[in-house]
This record gives structure tokens, sequence and C-alpha cells, in this order.
């Protein structure tokens, strides 16, 4: 047993591996060429119970923590990150209310999000820089009878594939950021439509698009905790985001560590195997360390989460240190392979892509340096 | 309702196995333990069996303390309990030595309808298990099983020979040892593997056993296993003219005695 992991946190890593070599590796290149939503891929993933991975037991979640979310989003992240990236921001909208809910909300939608009858997705972001600011910001005017969401929210991943989105929305536009509600809206509201999917450079099949709100009426039902909680939603939310998606990094880093290594052991120059040389070595060695070092801390993250413990500010540290290495990890392994990894029809340059959507993407609230800061200087 | 009983062994994973170059010894000191690759379908096809028919799977192994830690990944593919017998003895165990406790247990806790195993070892491959279990238990015996009905006491099998195959049918108990291609093997979902801590697991102690110090005496001693390293020649053509880097290719393996 691992010191950082119970013996059914490793057996639900080996079964997410068992699962990704089997379902996932067959798939990964032509999914991040067609860019198709992988929707048997989902079912699968519901099969396997990960989409109700840390969802309560009485609803019908496995109730297996977030140190499990992880070892299961890296393990499926070394064969398709863009799949893992689809599990995690499905379990973004399941953290949300699992954590905001109310009785009522928690029976309505937990148990199918759990299930995998109802896909999630988290919509935070806006084309203005801040959400609630700007001339598209979402907007949520309260009536007698509910609420009224107009505006846009951005960048939002599952958009068009997913049953039910959590909608962070602006409740009073003169105060703009600080007054944020969170919403629980099904996918088929009238008035919602979703815009066209972008054109992402990695994380191929995880879609991406605007989500429209033209005057959606929904009831005082769907506001997601109080109408002044939004801001703790979405930066306690997001948090999870960076932890998951660290990772997603770990597994995207350890892939192409893998890959370069056995690469290096088969390719001959000089008169022998780079893999001889100094040189690579240490390439090599550098991007080993630092998946290790990452995967430590962001499952020190979760232990925290699952121990109910505060977390914001590891999951920064996290963030941080993966927005600074992420990407190396690929630049690294790919000077590794040279011409032949630079090329198509390997796999770092799809690594390469996904790698940088997973360090870029869902930033916390704050940077995190501000959010570590905070914490020193409090 | 049938009562069945399925052996695995718990081996290192061998794409964890070093072989260290300067005497070609392996290094075992960073290998972790896995199912053995055949045991995982013959556990899956007792699980089948009994998830279609009702009854009870149990499983059984012998090895090092180090079995201990097949217990919940075993039972989270199926069985309902597991039965362990761990002992240093089964360090140096040979085909003969790991029949002759795995028969014990399975008359202390037994009688069982049907006993599957893997057709080999991913570690040894002896291929001796299934056989000698059978004689020891005075049991008929279905080897190279790649597919299987039990229905009323009787086990239909499917056995796959050199170039052929056979069908075989036994009434009442028997050894059967599958192949690969009778199943795939599940991949544990979460709440299986989470389930798998509530369903019960015994060590059976080797001295409960009653055997005497000749059955835990190897026949065949084991010494110094060695990996084999493929030396590559690392021969590149570098003429300009593709035909010709073909034909002095040709030519060096036509040197070698391939033809």
């Amino acid at each position: 047993m691992s010191i950082l992991l119970t013996e059914e946190q490793e057996l639900i890593g080996q079964s997410a591996r068992e699962f990704a070599k089997e379902y996932l590796d067959p798939i990964a290149a032509e999914l991040d060429h067609t860019g198709q939503f992988p929707a048997a891929i989902v079912k699968q993933l519901a099969a396997q119970d990960f989409l109700g991975l840390f969802v309560a037991s009485e609803y019908g979640g496995a109730e297996a923590g977030y140190v499990s979310l992880v070892e299961v989003v890296e393990n499926l992240s070394r064969s398709s990150a863009a799949v893992a990236s689809i599990l995690v921001n499905h379990s973004l909208a399941a953290y949300a209310i699992q954590r905001w809910g109310d009785a009522a909300q928690k029976q309505a939608f937990l148990p199918a999000l759990a299930a995998g009858g109802t896909l999630g997705g988290f919509a935070v972001f806006e084309h203005g820089p801040t959400p609630g600011v700007g001339p598209n910001a979402l907007i949520a005017t309260k009536h007698a009878a509910g609420w009224a969401l107009k505006g846009t929210k951005a960048y939002v991943r599952n958009a068009g594939a997913a049953d039910v989105y959590v909608v962070l929305a602006c409740t009073d536009p003169a105060a703009g950021a600080k007054a944020q509600a969170a919403f629980i809206v099904p996918a088929k509201a009238i008035g919602l439509s979703v815009g066209p999917l972008a054109e992402t450079m990695g994380l191929k099949g995880c879609p991406v698009a605007d989500l429209v709100f033209d005057d959606v009426v929904i009831a005082d039902s769907a506001l997601l905790g109080g109408p002044t909680d939004g801001q703790t939603i979405t930066t306690e939310t997001l948090a999870l985001a960076s932890v998951a998606e660290a990772a997603q990094t770990a597994g995207i880093g350890q892939a192409a560590v893998e890959h370069a290594a056995a690469y290096s052991k088969t390719r001959v120059q000089f008169g022998r195997p780079i893999a001889t040389l100094q040189a690579i070595q240490t390439l090599l060695a550098e991007t080993a360390a630092d998946c290790h070092l990452a995967r430590l801390g962001l499952r020190c993250a979760a232990k925290l989460m699952d121990d109910g413990e505060p977390f914001l500010v590891e999951a920064a540290m996290v963030k941080q240190f993966l927005a600074r290495n992420g990407a190396k990890l690929l630049i690294d392994t790919v000077q590794v392979e040279g011409g032949f990894g630079y090329s198509e029809f390997m796999p770092l340059p799809r690594l390469f892509r996904d790698i940088a959507g997973t360090t870029l993407l869902d930033a916390p609230a704050d940077y995190p340096e501000k959010t570590i800061a905070a914490a020193l200087l409090a | 309702m049938p009562k069945l009983l399925v052996c695995y062994k718990w081996v290192l994973n061998e794409q964890d196995i070093k072989i260290r170059p300067d005497d070609l010894s392996l290094d075992t000191s960073r290998a972790k333990g896995k199912i053995s690759d055949f045991d995982r379908n013959a556990i899956e096809e007792a699980s089948l069996i009994v998830e279609q028919q009702g009854g009870t799977v149990d499983a059984l192994s012998y090895g090092t303390s180090a079995v201990k830690q097949s217990v919940k990944d075993v039972l989270s593919r199926g069985p309902n309990r597991l039965l362990w017998v761990g002992d240093p003895s089964a360090e140096e165990a040979d085909a003969y030595v790991i029949a002759s406790v795995l028969a014990a247990a399975i008359r202390k806790n037994g009688p069982y309808d049907l006993i599957l195993c893997g057709e080999g070892s991913s570690d040894m491959f002896y291929q001796q298990i299934p056989a000698r279990l059978a004689a020891l238990l005075d049991l008929p015996c279905l080897t190279f099983v790649q597919k299987m009905t039990l229905e009323g006491g009787a086990v239909t099998a499917l056995r796959k020979l050199g170039d052929c195959t056979e069908q075989v049918s036994v009434t009442g108990p028997a050894v059967v040892s599958v192949l690969s291609e009778i199943n795939k093997p599940r991949i544990p979902s979460l709440k299986q593997v989470l389930g798998a801590a509530k369903k019960p697991s015994e060590e059976i102690p080797i001295a409960s056993l009653g055997l005497t110090p000749e059955e835990l005496a190897p026949k065949a001693v084991r010494k110094s296993p060695k990996g084999f390293l493929m030396n590559r020649k690392n021969v590149v053509y570098k003429e300009s003219d593709a035909a010709a880097n073909v034909a002095k290719l040709v030519a060096s393996l036509a040197a070698e005695g391939l033809r």
C-alpha cells in the first residue's frame, strides 16, 4: 500500500488504468482528430461508477472520495485527457449540488448525475474580464415566481452534451462581481441555447461553447445555496477544478515521460541508444520528478477535501506548480524524441495540446499566488 | 445451486521486473503484485456462472505473505469469499507443493461442484496445477478450455488443441483449466472495489492442512532465474538507392540463415 493511498484507492486507480487501456487507448487519437463528443465512452464511465465517484451513497454514488477522484482522473488522462475533462466538468456540477444543494435539489439531481443518466456542466466564465461585468454578463432578475436569466456564459465545457448546468449569475448589475448567485439550470430550459462549438487547441472531444440565456425563467428552487453564495461556490468549486486538472496534467505528463523513455531506448544516435546520453537522462529525470511532485501535491489537496479540511491554499499551490511546469513536461519530452516526437503520427503533439488546456483552463477565482500569499500574510 | 472454487496465483507484474545488464539477474524490488493473467479468466468464468445460475464462488490461493495483498482485488472481481494460505514455503514451492497445498485446502473447505484454474501462471507457467489437483482430488480434468457451460451438474467444454478443437462433457465435480479466449475479464467498478471490503476472507494456516514435510518439499528446485536481453545489431543501410539498401538487407538476412 502506498503511504498516500489506501488499498481501495490503489485498486480504484488500477481499475481506471485498466479501463483506460481497454477503452481509451484505441480511440484517443481519433477523438483528437474528429473532436466528436464520445457519448458511448461516457456511458461506460457511468457503468464504472466514475460519474458518481464522490457522490454520497444515499444518492446512488460510490462515495469513494476525492483522492479516488484524482486517481481516476490521472489514470484516464494517461490515455485520453479529453475524456477525463468531460468527467472533471461533470464532477464540478455534482460537487456544487452535493455541497450547497438543499435536500430537494440533491434528491432531484444527484441520483441521475451519479448514474450517468444526466451529464453535468459548470458555467462560470464570461467574455468580460470578470463575471457579472460587461455587456454580455449573465444577469439574474428576481420575479415573483422565480428568476429570469439573460446574458451569456463563455467557455462552458460539456456544453451541448450536458443535461444540467450549474450556472453563476449576477443578481445586481450595479454590484457586478460582488453580487453572484448560483443556479441549477436544465439544458432544455426554454430560452437556453448553445453557441457554436469552439475550435480548441486540445482536449478535443470535450465540447466547449457559449451558453446563451434569452430570458430563461427558472423557479426559486433552482437557486443553489443562498442568493449571495455564488462567489463562495465558484471559489471552492474552481479549487476542486484546480486539483482535478492537476491530476489531468500529471497523467498527461506521465504518459509523455513513459513514451519518451521507451523511445530513447530504441532511438540510436552516435552508435548507441540516446537513453545512454546524460542530456537525455536529465530531461527524463526532471520530467519524471515533476510528475511525482505534482502527484504528491494534488493527492494532499484531495486528502484534505476527504477529511473536510480547508484545501483552497493547497489547491492553489498545485495550480501554481503545474502552471509553471506543466507545459515544460511536454517541451522536454518532445525534445527527447526530436523530429519524430514533433510528428503527428506520434502521440506527443496530442499530449502537448492537451496539457496546454489542463494548465490554462478553469483558472481559479483569483490567481493562485494571491490565495497562497493571503494565507501566508493573514 | 452450484458451489464453485477458483484457484489463482498472486504473481509479480512482469512489466515491473527489470533485468540487471551486468549479470542478467532479475530486479524485482519495485515489482508490484497482480492476479496471474489466465487466473483472471478463471475468476471471471466462475463469477459469470454464478451470476447466471446462482450459487457461490470461493477463491483460493497459496503464496507468501504477499498474497494477502490480493484479497480485495480478487473479491472485487466477483467471488463471494476468499481463502488464502500464506506461508514462506511458497517462495520455493514447485507445482508438486502448490498442488498439494491447494488440494489439502480444498478437502478442508469443500466439497465443490466445480474447480476452475487458469491454464498456467504468468510467472512459472508450469501448466501442471490443474492436472495435479485433479489427480490428488480424484476428479476428472479438462484442460485448454476456451468455452464451457455448466448445466445440471454437467460440464460441457470446448477444448482448444493444436490445430483443432474437441467438445467434452463430464458429470459431477471436475477441475477445469481455462484459456484467455474463454471470456473478457471485467474491470471492477468503483462499487465493486468498495464492496470487496465487505466480503469475507480467511487465512488458512498451513499447519492446519495436515501436510507432511515431504508434501511441502519441492521436487524441482529453481535456481537463479536470468533475464534474456535481445541484442540489436543496430545496422543502418545508408545507400541513396533504396533498392540497394533492400538488397543489402536481404543479403544480410540470408547470411544469418533466414531464407
